[in-house]
């Protein structure tokens, strides 16, 4: 998209132009509305990143005025918001933007009605004609909303030059639950947008720490010529939670941890880890290298996943020192359930810079502490010219953590001081918190404005998320020759079941405890 | 704070040798972060030097809460110097303390180190401070006295800094000047900054908006810029309204001509821009000459532009446990034929903490500053423009 530079905007801390939109929420009674979207829109107008031409339009079954949803977001945002107390200057402002439209996805009228009321917020809050759909609703509603906007002549085409109006539409996951229904909604979806228009949000994109991924990897000149084959000898990505289901065990049922957290995020941490320099920031250069990556990945026939593929799910047991029920007594959980809330697997990338290196990932519910982080351990030195006593030089690791306590530690060997030579493994901790404060931008903050601004480098494009399907879906096939067999038991506030410890131990490796 | 009113620079101070005195204070910073049984381990964070000169004791009592609050977030070797150069000479003193914040398993401190020079001791101050900063991270020296190219101390302190910052709004648009002056004068020399800048960055953003797509052609047809400060009548103008009519100036290609002794500001293609500077009443505890309103008019094809941002004065204190009662803008635009839109944005806290943090955060080298900065220049010429 070409547009007329605004001289004004150079070198202005923020030089990037918010357009006027009105912001149309489907699902706006719902959890995500109430504790991420809301709370994230108000955020960006406390920090003045909202434009005035911004509108936003809540979108659900129940019947309310426009008065009791703003009532119902201000307490949503009151709880869920960072910034506390409520500013009611700016919350003033930024709820007479907000109106609701009631009615059911599947009924014309309702678009007709909303259709209405956009054409008003255009002329009456100068939103320009841009539409922002958001889709906070379940994957199998995307297809009726999307063909229920075109029908009512909600969806221009793509601005191709120059500025103009436009329609963008987010998504949030699942997209699909395999790569054959991730096609059928995406064909769907492409019936309606085009793929230019279509935002589909990995929240995990948005966090800070894992945007400083390709910072990390790219702004430093130290790191890089280590990033291969040559000097790493195996990486870790782990995703772990301490939280059960929470309630969700009706979803949890129909999707487990490899749909819910493997399949997306742990998926894009190893791509941002493995992936080439892109060519540019671009949005399609930064997403060709993780496709690059994703079609790398060693395929897995289905003899070979019992090998690679580890499921586990929690048993009662204790974490953080309290009780709690196993997975097959949360509710809405099947007693006799076979779902699995672990997984690990071996991944291997077959190219040029990783060929033989393997990768080893893993989620999971209910393990010994909530943390993520992707480990880099390179290889041990060639000779050990040190006598050693207490049990040789341990390898270097970089560690990236994304989430508690963000930061980088880079682990070494020193000498302890005194007369012999004893070595002990130290560590270099940045931590993000200490050095440039907590106050940061939550994730969906950035992901709302960059979709506002038609930015889509931290968005999954539908090759990727295909890409992704198509490897998992080895994975599911063994699982569904295994039939009937039970994953594995661990106990709650362990680190995962045995087997996953053998997975690294056959490969003379073992799981940090992170 | 200079050594220009004549004072012998190789005077030799009473007391023990300042190189004595560094010693204990670098024991003492070391000393710092030997945990003690009992007490919660300590973590030195250092993202930065930052050294802070000031023209009297009493100022940097006062300008050492400013610098904690700022090392709570942005943890630095804080070195915080008196400069009494006018007063006797006395022996360098200085102290060393840990400033923490605690965290869940260590607390976050940065350490801050107090210098007090007087009468010719002030002269072996850089010296000190060039020995006391910690190694391999920036320096920026925050400069809160009036600026002048030629005082020894100010260059000596300077010249090991990577960026000066001061307050023009607090010391003098004379001091920016002299200022922009002196960092361009040398390849090498420190970037320069200015908080009056930081505080005036909402103003730009909320201008800047006036001008975004589809409406950018109006950018180059303004014909009228109005601004009031708060200030009495006959004031001159202050560093926040020289400094944003600068920015604009510079990002229009606008060029000054005097006519007669007065300033003419023309746009690229010729034509004339009005400038208008009122006053207003100033309230209790805002900053004197702080920006009170902006309005800008355009015309172009037909299309009439008016855009305006009128500030709520208000002291910027926050209130404890209540919404931060910083001031409030109000962003209203208005071209015909189409919806009047308008906007509440609150301007972050001007807290003197909150506004150097930001300004620390700003790229060290600002090109957009330096521009505005050399058009502000015959404003501040043409003296008292407010009515």
């Amino acid at each position: 998209m070409t547009r007329t530079e605004n001289p004004l905007r150079r070198g202005l801390a923020d030089d990037r132009t918010i357009d006027p939109c009105a912001v149309v929420i489907f699902g706006a009674s719902g959890d995500l509305t109430k504790r991420k979207l809301m709370p994230g829109l108000y955020n960006l107008a406390v920090s003045g990143s909202l434009s005035g031409g911004v509108a936003v339009v809540g979108v659900a079954r129940r019947e309310k005025s426009t008065e009791d949803f703003r009532n119902e977001m201000r307490g949503a945002i009151s709880k869920f918001s960072r910034r506390q107390p409520i500013d009611e200057a700016v919350w003033s402002d930024f709820a007479r933007r907000v109106s609701y439209v009631s009615g059911t996805f599947e009924d014309t009228t309702t678009y007709e009605r909303l259709a209405q009321h956009l054409e008003e917020l255009d002329k009456e809050r100068g939103t320009a004609g841009s539409r922002l759909f958001y889709l906070a609703v379940p994957s199998a509603e995307f297809g009726t909303i999307a063909g229920m906007l075109r029908e009512a002549k909600l969806v221009r085409p793509p601005v191709r030059s120059g500025g103009g109006p436009w329609t963008r539409m987010v998504i949030e996951k699942p997209f699909g639950h395999d790569l054959v229904s991730a096609r059928a909604l995406n064909d769907t979806i492409a019936s309606v947008f085009d793929e230019s228009q279509v935002f589909r949000i990995d929240h995990y994109l948005g966090k800070e720490t894992v945007q400083n991924l390709l910072v990390f990897r790219f702004a430093n000149s130290l790191f890089e010529p280590l990033w291969n084959r040559e000097h790493v000898d195996h990486v870790q990505i782990s995703v772990a939670e301490d939280i059960g289901v929470e309630g969700r065990g009706k979803f949890y049922e129909a999707t487990g941890v490899a749909r819910d957290i493997v399949e997306n995020h742990l998926m894009q941490l190893l791509c941002l880890t493995a992936m080439e320099p892109p060519i540019s920031l671009s949005a399609d250069s930064v997403r060709d290298e993780k496709v690059k990556v994703l079609r790398s990945l060693r395929p897995m026939a289905p003899t070979q996943v019992p090998d690679n593929v580890i499921r586990g799910q929690y048993a009662r047991g204790f974490v953080r020192g309290d009780e709690v029920p196993g997975y097959r007594g949360e509710p809405d959980v099947a007693p006799t359930s076979r779902v699995e809330t672990y997984l690990a697997m071996r991944v291997f990338v077959d190219n040029w810079r990783w060929g033989g290196v393997p990768f080893y990932v893993r989620a999971g519910k209910r393990l010994a502490r909530r943390v993520t982080e992707i480990a880099v351990t390179f290889k041990k030195v060639p000779h050990g010219l040190f006598r050693a006593p207490d049990g040789g030089i341990t390898p270097n690791v970089l560690a990236m953590r994304i989430q508690p306590d963000e930061g980088i530690a880079l682990r070494f060997i020193s000498k302890e001081p005194g007369q012999q030579t004893i070595l002990r493994g130290v560590a270099m901790d940045f931590r993000y918190g200490a050095v440039f404060g907590s106050n940061t931008p939550e994730a969906y903050e950035r992901l709302l404005l960059d979709a506002m601004r038609g930015e889509a480098t931290l968005f999954t494009r539908r090759d990727e998320v295909e890409e992704q399907w198509a490897y998992m879906d080895h994975v599911f096939a063994a699982w569904a020759r295994e039939g009937n067999t039970p994953p594995p038991l661990y106990a709650a506030g362990s680190w995962g079941p045995e087997p996953a410890d053998d997975l690294l131990a056959r490969d003379g490796r073992r799981w940090r405890r992170p | 704070m200079s050594s220009r009113d004549g004072v012998p620079l190789l005077t030799i101070p009473p007391g023990p040798p300042t190189s004595a005195i560094l010693a204990r204070l670098e024991r003492e910073v070391r000393e710092l972060w030997v945990g003690l049984p009992g007490e919660l381990p300590k973590s030195r964070v250092c993202m930065m030097n930052l050294v802070v000169a000031v023209t009297s004791r009493a100022i940097a009592d006062r300008y050492t809460t400013v610098v904690d609050e700022v090392t709570a977030t942005l943890p630095s070797c804080a070195i915080i110097v008196a400069l009494e150069s006018a007063a006797p000479t006395r022996p360098l003193d200085g102290s060393a303390t840990a400033v923490c914040t605690p965290g869940s398993a260590r607390a976050v401190c940065s350490e801050r180190i107090r210098l007090d020079a007087s009468g010719s001791v002030c002269a072996r101050v850089a010296s000190a401070v060039e020995a006391l900063i910690a190694p391999e991270v920036p320096t920026t020296l925050v400069w809160l006295g009036p600026v002048h190219a030629d005082d020894e101390v100010f260059t000596s302190m300077a010249g090991s800094a990577q960026r000066v910052i001061l307050d023009s709004e607090y010391t003098s648009a004379a001091s920016l000047l002299e200022l922009a002056r002196w960092s361009s004068e040398e390849e090498g020399r420190p970037a320069f900054a200015d908080m009056a800048w930081t505080r005036i960055a909402p103003w730009q953003d909320l201008c800047a908006r006036f001008f975004d797509d589809p409406r950018t052609e109006h950018a180059g047809a303004i014909t009228r810029v109005t601004i009031h400060q708060a200030s009495e009548a006959g004031a001159p103008l202050g560093s926040e309204g020289a400094l944003l009519l600068g920015w604009l100036a510079n990002r229009l290609g606008w060029r000054p001509e005097r006519t007669g002794g007065a300033l003419r500001v023309r746009r690229a293609d010729g034509q004339d821009v009005q400038l208008q500077v009122g006053a207003v009443p100033r309230p209790e505890g805002v900053a004197p000459m702080a920006l009170a309103s902006l309005r800008v008019e355009s015309s172009t094809g037909g299309v009439a532009l008016m855009g305006t941002i009128d500030r709520e004065l208000a002291s910027g204190a926050e209130m404890s446990g209540k919404t931060p009662d910083a001031d409030v803008l109000t962003w209203r635009l208005d071209v015909s034929g189409q919806a009047v839109i308008e906007q509440r944005v609150r301007l972050q806290a001007n807290k003197g903490a909150r506004v150097l943090e930001r300004t620390l955060h700003r790229p060290m080298f600002d090109a957009t500053l330096v521009g505005a900065v050399q058009f502000a220049e015959h404003f501040f010429e043409d003296g008292g423009v407010v009515r």
